[in-house]
């Protein structure tokens, strides 16, 4: 299934949600891991932490090895700079709007003072 | 002087996902920024992007009133961008909350303080971005931190 832009930031999003899944990336950001490494540190099941990984995978925030027997996950920090993307979209926006705002003050100024020397 | 430090009063009703911050001075009196801020003539010169052109569709400026702004891009398309006010305190703070269409149940909480400078205005903008759906409500509050951190890490890619 294809899934546009904005329903992988969604995707994205919904799996960045769950404090245990990001502590699962946060853990990942320092190397790769296996699904029993990164279930030590949680008082959950084997099946419970696959559910959450598959989350992850399906959001494509991780990669799992299909060779290696003890299957690897790998962080992949794709996904994560489309959310940093879209909150730099905004601080853009801002940005320039206010730029914009500062021209516009500018200009009123101007105009009251031409007014009130009339 | 309390008036020239406003506080946001409320929260938005949402757990939000992230966060941004800007601050910005503004050489004229505070009565005027609120108003070119709360005036749909005014908002129209300036609200958008370099190269938009906002068209004020509704602006009813008090707690509850909807807003509705249209922004064409330089690309010929509209942009539309609608929400409620929520607080409306002249001339010391606006606070809102909006839809953007593009991405499915996407609401931006927005938080304008303006503060008195000595006859300069500083503004703080405050929004905090959520993408709520099943999946992601009951999120936790402090995730915005959690987003800093992500984009630090981030820059070593």
């Amino acid at each position: 299934m294809k899934m546009t832009a904005s329903e992988h930031l969604t995707a994205t999003f919904a799996a960045l949600a769950d404090p245990t899944r990001r502590a699962i990336l946060a853990r990942l950001s320092s190397g790769d891991a296996a699904v029993t490494e990164l279930a030590a540190p949680f008082a959950m099941s084997l099946p419970a932490v696959s559910k959450h990984l598959k989350v992850l995978e399906r959001a494509g925030l991780i990669a799992r090895s299909r060779e290696a027997q003890w299957r690897p996950c790998q962080l992949d920090a794709g996904p994560l700079k489309d959310v940093a993307d879209w909150i730099e979209h905004y601080r853009r926006f801002w940005t320039e709007s206010l730029d914009r705002l500062d021209d516009y003050l500018h200009e009123l100024k101007a105009n009251e003072k031409k007014r009130g020397r009339q | 002087m309390a008036a020239s430090n406003p506080q946001p009063a409320k929260g938005p009703a949402f757990s939000p996902q992230g966060e941004l911050v800007l601050t910005r001075t503004f050489d004229a009196r505070r009565e005027l920024v609120f108003k070119v801020w709360t005036d749909p003539q005014h908002v129209a010169q300036w609200w958008g992007p370099t190269g938009f052109t906002t068209t004020v569709q509704e602006m009813d400026v008090r707690p509850g009133g909807k807003w509705r702004y249209s922004m064409r891009g330089p690309d010929g398309k509209d942009y539309p961008f609608n929400g409620e006010y929520v607080e409306v305190v002249a001339p010391e703070r606006l606070v809102f909350v909006g839809t953007i269409h593009e991405v499915h149940d996407h609401k931006v909480w927005t938080e304008i303080l303006f503060a008195d400078n000595e006859g300069k205005t500083k503004i703080t903008v405050r929004q905090l971005y959520s993408f709520e759906s099943d999946a992601t409500r009951g999120a936790p509050i402090g995730w915005s931190m959690q987003l800093d951190r992500l984009a630090k890490y981030l820059v070593a890619f």
